[in-house]
């Protein structure tokens, strides 16, 4: 009896080995899946969640399937810092997703940087979020990026004089308002007037009351999909008309904003860097997969995230082993397609080009391509 | 722009005191500070949510879910602030109690029916607006108006033209008398709390409309303007409620209007604490204080 | 250490270092609270802790040992110039003031430029460790209760239970007063640039209404008969969402309802121990 119990402890010893083979890559992702900012997080998850299944189908280095852990931040600094710190520290991941604001990143950068964990934005678009060090990445174009090119668009419509809005209360719609602000002066638009207002806040009558005193051909608005909703209505009960063009940052890509502003939206400007009709056959697979598997369309967010996990397995096939190091090398030469496009790493970790970059018009609740 | 913008703030105002009646009344006459408040604000106008989506009309749908925003009031308050009153607990007590219950209050809720803002069904009221002299109006802010208006007026009559308005007096200045002349203070206190709740829902149905924004965190934004409202006011003064909330919204728009923007929230704090300093018991000084 | 310990400590390290932080702050609402005021600042001087010490790392380079006491200095003089006018309040208007005095605060973070408006102050080099968080913790437990045991502490009590007998017997109310806020400030002060230098990033949210109300819980569900009280509420409190990590949505139901019945049913607190005081 015991030799035959000796004899099954062997072989049951011995078959790690040969799982091994089969030995799962972990890779985590912090994201915000519960208080008021989840809806960014959840969407986020979705797209991982998509290029997860079509992924580990083939696995990478030879078989292995990726093991991903998402760890809720529930949108606190010290969230973040602690869901990161267990990723890296508890389950021994070789790379991050995420976070998902750049209030969260300022915070993480640091700590998964200085254990040389490469770490990827898919939605943070503050400005210096590379600067924080070089395993930091970010596959999500910056608003200094986009801007210009909505700018462009709205020139050629005849914009000569602006005014910006923006909610000063948060890193990202301040960043964004930062990009506005430059990206109109080096256009050589007049910028006529500045102001703020709180996230939160649901009043904006007396902003958009002095902004309209002056006229300007265009109002720029730098924040969240809820306040921008709202001050889009706002605008509208105020008697602002066709005659004024409103312009979005990367907030308002969202199809919410359809949802909450209805037709007071229709006419509003925001450069993209996806679109969810965009017709190359990449994208349609995935909006197709999408839609199956969650029963609605796909938003910016879950698009970038579903990208950047495929992004990042092309990567650790590249590096041929499952380090750090290794693969943080070999994300620098990611040269990847995908439903947003070719892609490419600058030398500081941005993404490369802006060719993909698209002016989105809202008509109707939905977003289509401006003229 | 002047009179557009102090019409801006006229409307504004209106809903900061329309927010702050019923919060007003639970910390004048119960010596609560009812932090759930904000959630009966979003219950009532969740409740309006459901019903104009199942095809009622918005002048059923109205009182139909201010009542519900009093009857969830009553059961919720019961729970919590019972075992205080009948302790003689001081109102740091029930600050904290009804802080973690409405912290619970909106986790669940947002767990439930998830964080997305939605609107009410378009056209409900018509979405015209009326332009007068060069100042622009909306159908629903003037329903707002008269909406406070004819709630301010309510309250006040039931506070001061009724037999129960005259209980509730009493048992506000000192409950030890009134239960002793026969004042049922349980039961009293859970009328005060289906009132306020009530108002709180009624509140929630209007600013919802205004804003076109319904969502579980939206108590939550009004509430610190609501303490605002409801010191500069004066304790439990109803008519003080009103006048401050006014003011509040006339400086925070001329604020933002002709100084600059990014004060607009914090000018409301520098009031409060400028009131606080001088004259604790509210502008209109008819309330009374505990000074040190 | 061997490695797996390490690792350990390194996925804590942020958790342990709250405990330190949160601690001194529960000390700083302890303060207050046994002398019979709801002064809800903490958050407040906190704030102007961490923005004058990050200011100082960043543009001036001082170190570390210096910036540390020299933290305290904006908090200390804010109080002292809000103290006049605001003791004389009691109750929930001094709670509601201080509320509004630290909200003014923070739209000064926000629209101030130089300060970094919404992004905050990034990049502060790693500079309190969690030894000297604990050592710094340490020492404000052992000044508060050799303070609690002697004749301030007895003095401190008379005015929590009852502020006219405390006068009348000669105790001079207003400087107690003043005193133990600015000891909070003191506290409050050290917690926010320990804490600032311990996670590189401070922002404006992070010293508002929602950590005021925090700290205060710290004290509630800990307790105030003696200063480990309030620290203990704050272990509770901060370890409680690490614990909860695997119920997302429901985490922040749980903190709620974790209050709810605290001060329900748990009237005096966790540890309702109460310090023995030297006899007179």
């Amino acid at each position: 009896m015991r030799r035959r119990t000796a004899i099954a402890v062997a072989l049951a010893l011995a078959l790690p080995a040969h799982a091994r083979a089969a030995e799962s890559v972990p890779v985590g992702a912090v994201e915000i899946l519960s208080g008021p900012n989840s809806a960014y997080g959840i969407a986020i998850k979705a797209g991982l969640d998509l290029a997860l299944a079509a992924i580990n189908g083939k696995g990478v280095l030879g078989g292995r399937p990726i093991a991903l852990t998402v760890e809720d931040s529930g949108g606190t600094k010290d969230g973040a810092i602690n869901a990161a710190r267990k990723l890296i520290g508890r389950d021994k991941v070789v790379a991050i997703i995420g976070p998902t604001l750049s209030n969260e990143m300022f915070a993480v950068g640091p700590v998964t940087n200085g254990r040389g964990v490469p770490t990827i934005g898919t939605s943070t678009t503050a400005k210096g979020i590379t600067d924080i060090g070089p395993f930091i990445f970010r596959t999500s174009l910056p608003e200094a990026d986009v801007v210009p090119v909505t700018l462009r668009k709205a020139i050629a419509r005849g914009v000569k004089t602006i005014a910006l809005l923006y909610a000063n209360d948060d890193a990202f719609s301040k960043s964004g308002f930062d990009s506005m602000k430059a990206a109109a002066e080096a256009a050589g638009l007049s910028i006529i007037d500045i102001e703020s207002f709180g996230s939160k806040d649901t009043d904006f009558s007396a902003q958009l009351t002095k902004i309209k005193a002056l006229k300007p051909d265009a109002v720029a608005i730098s924040a969240l999909v809820e306040p921008v909703s709202g001050v889009l209505l706002q605008a509208r009960q105020l008697g602002f008309g066709k005659e004024t063009l409103f312009i979005g940052g990367n907030g308002a890509n969202s199809p919410k904003l359809g949802q909450i502003a209805g037709a007071a939206a229709d006419g509003l400007l925001v450069g993209s860097p996806w679109f969810i009709a965009k017709p190359d056959k990449l994208n349609q697979a995935f909006v197709a997969a999408f839609r199956a598997a969650y029963g609605k369309d796909p938003d910016q967010f879950a698009a970038q995230a579903y990208d950047t996990l495929f992004i990042l397995a092309e990567a650790i096939d590249r590096a041929g082993a499952a380090t750090p190091e290794k693969i943080r090398d070999a994300l620098l030469a990611t040269d990847h397609t995908g439903p947003l496009g070719p892609f490419r790493f600058t030398d500081h970790r941005d993404p490369a080009s802006t060719e993909g970059v698209v002016v989105l018009e809202m008509r109707g609740g939905v977003f289509g391509i401006a003229e | 722009m002047l009179a557009q913008q102090l019409v801006n703030g006229v409307l504004l105002g209106a809903t900061y005191a329309l927010f702050a009646l019923g919060f007003t009344l639970m910390f004048g006459v119960l010596r609560v500070i009812n932090l759930v408040y904000g959630f009966y604000f979003t219950a009532g106008a969740f409740l309006a949510l459901w019903l104009t989506e199942a095809g009622i009309s918005l002048a059923l749908a109205l009182p139909l879910a201010a009542i519900g925003a009093g009857a969830i009031a009553v059961v919720v308050d019961g729970l919590l602030l019972t075992r205080l009153r009948r302790a003689k607990a001081d109102e740091l007590s029930s600050l904290m109690v009804t802080l973690g219950a409405v912290l619970a209050l909106y986790a669940g809720m947002t767990a439930w029916l998830g964080p997305d803002i939605r609107r009410l069904p378009p056209g409900l009221v018509g979405a015209g607006a009326l332009d007068l002299l060069g100042v622009r109006v909306t159908v629903a802010q003037v329903l707002i108006l008269a909406a406070s208006g004819v709630l301010v007026g309510g309250l006040l009559w039931l506070v001061r033209g009724t037999r129960l308005g005259l209980a509730i007096r009493a048992m506000a200045e000192k409950p030890d008398a009134a239960a002793l002349m026969g004042i049922d203070t349980a039961r009293l206190a859970a009328l005060v709390s289906f009132v306020s709740g009530a108002l709180a829902g009624a509140g929630g149905v209007l600013i919802g409309l205004n804003f076109n924004a319904i969502h579980p965190y939206m108590g939550e934004a009004m509430m610190l303007r609501g303490f605002v409202v409801v010191i500069v006011g004066g304790l439990g003064d109803i008519v003080g409620a009103l006048l401050a909330g006014l003011l509040l919204g006339i400086v925070e728009v001329l604020t933002a209007g002709y100084l600059a923007s990014g004060l607009k929230e914090a000018v409301g704090f520098a009031i409060l604490v400028l009131v606080l300093w001088t004259r604790p018991a509210g502008l209109f000084g008819r309330a009374g204080v505990a000074r040190a | 250490m061997p490695a797996w310990l390490e690792d350990l400590y390194w996925t804590y390290q942020n958790v342990v270092t709250a405990l330190g932080v949160n601690g001194l702050l529960a000390l700083s609402m302890y303060v207050v609270l046994a002398a019979g005021q709801l002064s809800l600042g903490q958050a407040a001087f906190m704030g102007l802790g961490a923005y004058s010490s990050a200011l100082m790392t960043l543009w001036f380079g001082w170190p570390f040992w210096l910036v540390l006491p020299a933290a305290c200095a904006a908090p200390v003089a804010f109080a002292l110039a809000v103290g006049g006018p605001t003791l004389r309040l009691s109750g929930v208007y001094l709670a509601i003031a201080t509320i509004g005095l630290g909200e003014v605060l923070r739209a000064v973070y926000l629209n101030v430029d130089a300060l970094g408006g919404a992004l905050g102050l990034s990049g502060i080099p790693e500079q309190a460790s969690p030894l000297l968080i604990f050592s710094v913790l340490g020492v404000a437990l052992a000044v508060l209760w050799l303070v609690g045991r002697s004749g301030a502490g007895r003095a401190m009590e008379a005015l929590r239970e009852d502020a006219t007998a405390a006068q009348s017997m000669g105790i001079d109310v207003r400087r107690v007063r003043l005193v133990v806020l600015v000891a909070s400030a003191v506290l409050a002060g050290l917690a926010g640039a320990l804490s600032a230098h311990a996670t590189d990033f401070i922002g404006p949210n992070d010293f508002g209404f929602e950590p005021a109300v925090t700290i205060l819980s710290f004290a509630l569900l800990g307790g105030i008969g003696s200063p480990f009280a309030p620290v203990l509420g704050a272990w509770v409190l901060t370890l409680l969402p690490e614990l909860l990590r695997g119920f997302a949505d429901l985490r922040l139901v749980l903190d709620g309802v974790v209050i709810v019945l605290a001060v329900l049913f748990l009237p005096r607190g966790l540890l309702s121990w109460r310090m023995p005081r030297r006899a007179a």
